[in-house]
């Protein structure tokens, strides 16, 4: 028992110490991806509203007219493609997924500008799991969550431990999920 | 201590600094897997998609829109039409506003009566467990209408939506 003790304390530290970045990354993502109704966790978007005068109906002209929009309202080099969802509407596209929307009829337009969120983008990208070698990599991290669990009821010994406040606690954190489910399904 | 507190800093200013992401492998051109596959235009495509169920075909279109949600749905449009593809791999957003000449098979789904009470049934749970706001049901209950409405006029039991599943694309600069 003296020895299981002593190597789970050493695995939980340790591996611990390990994945600390990768803990907080899910435990970052996790909450940004939880809650995808209230907002964009990947993007800020500002929506910015102007007039123009430029004709953008659909004639020969029409790309030479919108490049001339773009300098009026953001820079024509960000000009990616265009096209009508509707006879009204002209929609533009920029480089790095912003984009400009006009109403050719009145020239009344909004410009929804997207801005990578920094941090959170990047731990959302791994969160999705974008290649096989982080498959493996984040497999090892779920596998060393299961240790720590294991490594924790020998850890700590007495009224701490799992025969103790430990085992309480265990026990709770057991029957919450239990106890949505069942209410749930 | 300081060494350590260092060197998150520096960890962590290195990502809120990188603007430019690397490409993933969905935003490679790829080789399209059968060259003989018909090509749809958008502007007919809910028009002839019903003939190639299950077939490969062609599209070429902008890239409207990559699923924020599940990155694995798009969004392809042209001044005529528009068409959903899906796909077992995520997209990498950088792929909106891009043209692409795709290639994917045609999938139906069928909306009938038992479809829209699936439809009915779901979105009252949704809303009762707190997982759509009173905007986002009067929407889905507005759809649900507009397909009875739809299968109504047409004089019909179903109504026949196609969309494409992912084989390949190539970007079209």
């Amino acid at each position: 028992m003296k020895q299981l003790r002593k190597w789970s304390r050493i695995l939980h530290r340790d591996i611990g110490f390990f994945f600390i970045g990768t803990t907080i990354l899910y435990g970052l993502s996790g909450i940004a991806l939880n809650h995808l109704s209230d907002w964009n966790p990947n993007y800020t978007v500002e929506l910015k509203h102007f007039k123009t005068l430029i004709n953008l109906e659909k004639t020969a002209d029409t790309k030479s007219n919108v490049l001339k929009l773009l300098d009026e309202v953001d820079k024509k080099e960000n000009y990616k493609k265009h096209y009508y969802p509707n006879p009204n509407n002209i929609k533009i596209f920029l480089k790095g997924g912003s984009s400009i929307t006009v109403n050719v009829t009145n020239g009344k337009g909004t410009t929804e500008y997207l801005k990578r969120r920094a941090v959170f983008y990047e731990a959302n990208f791994l969160h999705y799991n974008p290649n096989k070698i982080w498959t493996w990599f984040s497999d090892a991290f779920s596998a060393s969550l299961i240790l720590f669990a294991i490594t924790s009821f020998f850890m700590v010994k007495g009224k701490y431990g799992i025969k103790g406040r430990g085992g309480i606690y265990t026990l709770i954190g057991i029957l919450i999920p239990l106890l949505f489910l069942l209410y749930f399904i | 201590m300081k060494k350590i507190i260092f060197f998150l800093a520096i960890s962590l200013s290195i990502i809120a600094c990188k603007t430019e992401s690397k490409k993933t492998e969905d935003s490679k051109p790829q080789i399209e897997s059968n060259q003989d596959a018909p090509f749809l235009a958008l502007g007919e495509f809910d028009i002839k998609a019903g003939d190639f169920v299950n077939k490969e075909v062609k599209i070429q279109g902008i890239v409207d829109h990559v699923c924020k949600h599940s990155g694995k749905k798009l969004l392809v449009v042209t001044d005529d039409g528009r068409v959903h593809i899906t796909s077992d791999t995520r997209f990498n957003d950088a792929l909106t506003g891009s043209e692409i000449a795709l290639t994917g098979i045609v999938l139906e789904d069928r909306i009938d009566e038992s479809y829209c009470l699936q439809m009915e049934e779901d979105n009252i749970k949704s809303h009762t467990e707190g997982a759509s706001n009173e905007e986002q049901f009067e929407t889905k209950k507005q759809h649900i209408q507009q397909y009875r409405d739809q299968m109504k006029a047409e004089n019909t039991d179903h109504i026949s939506n196609y969309s494409l599943k992912y084989v390949s694309h190539i970007e079209i600069e």
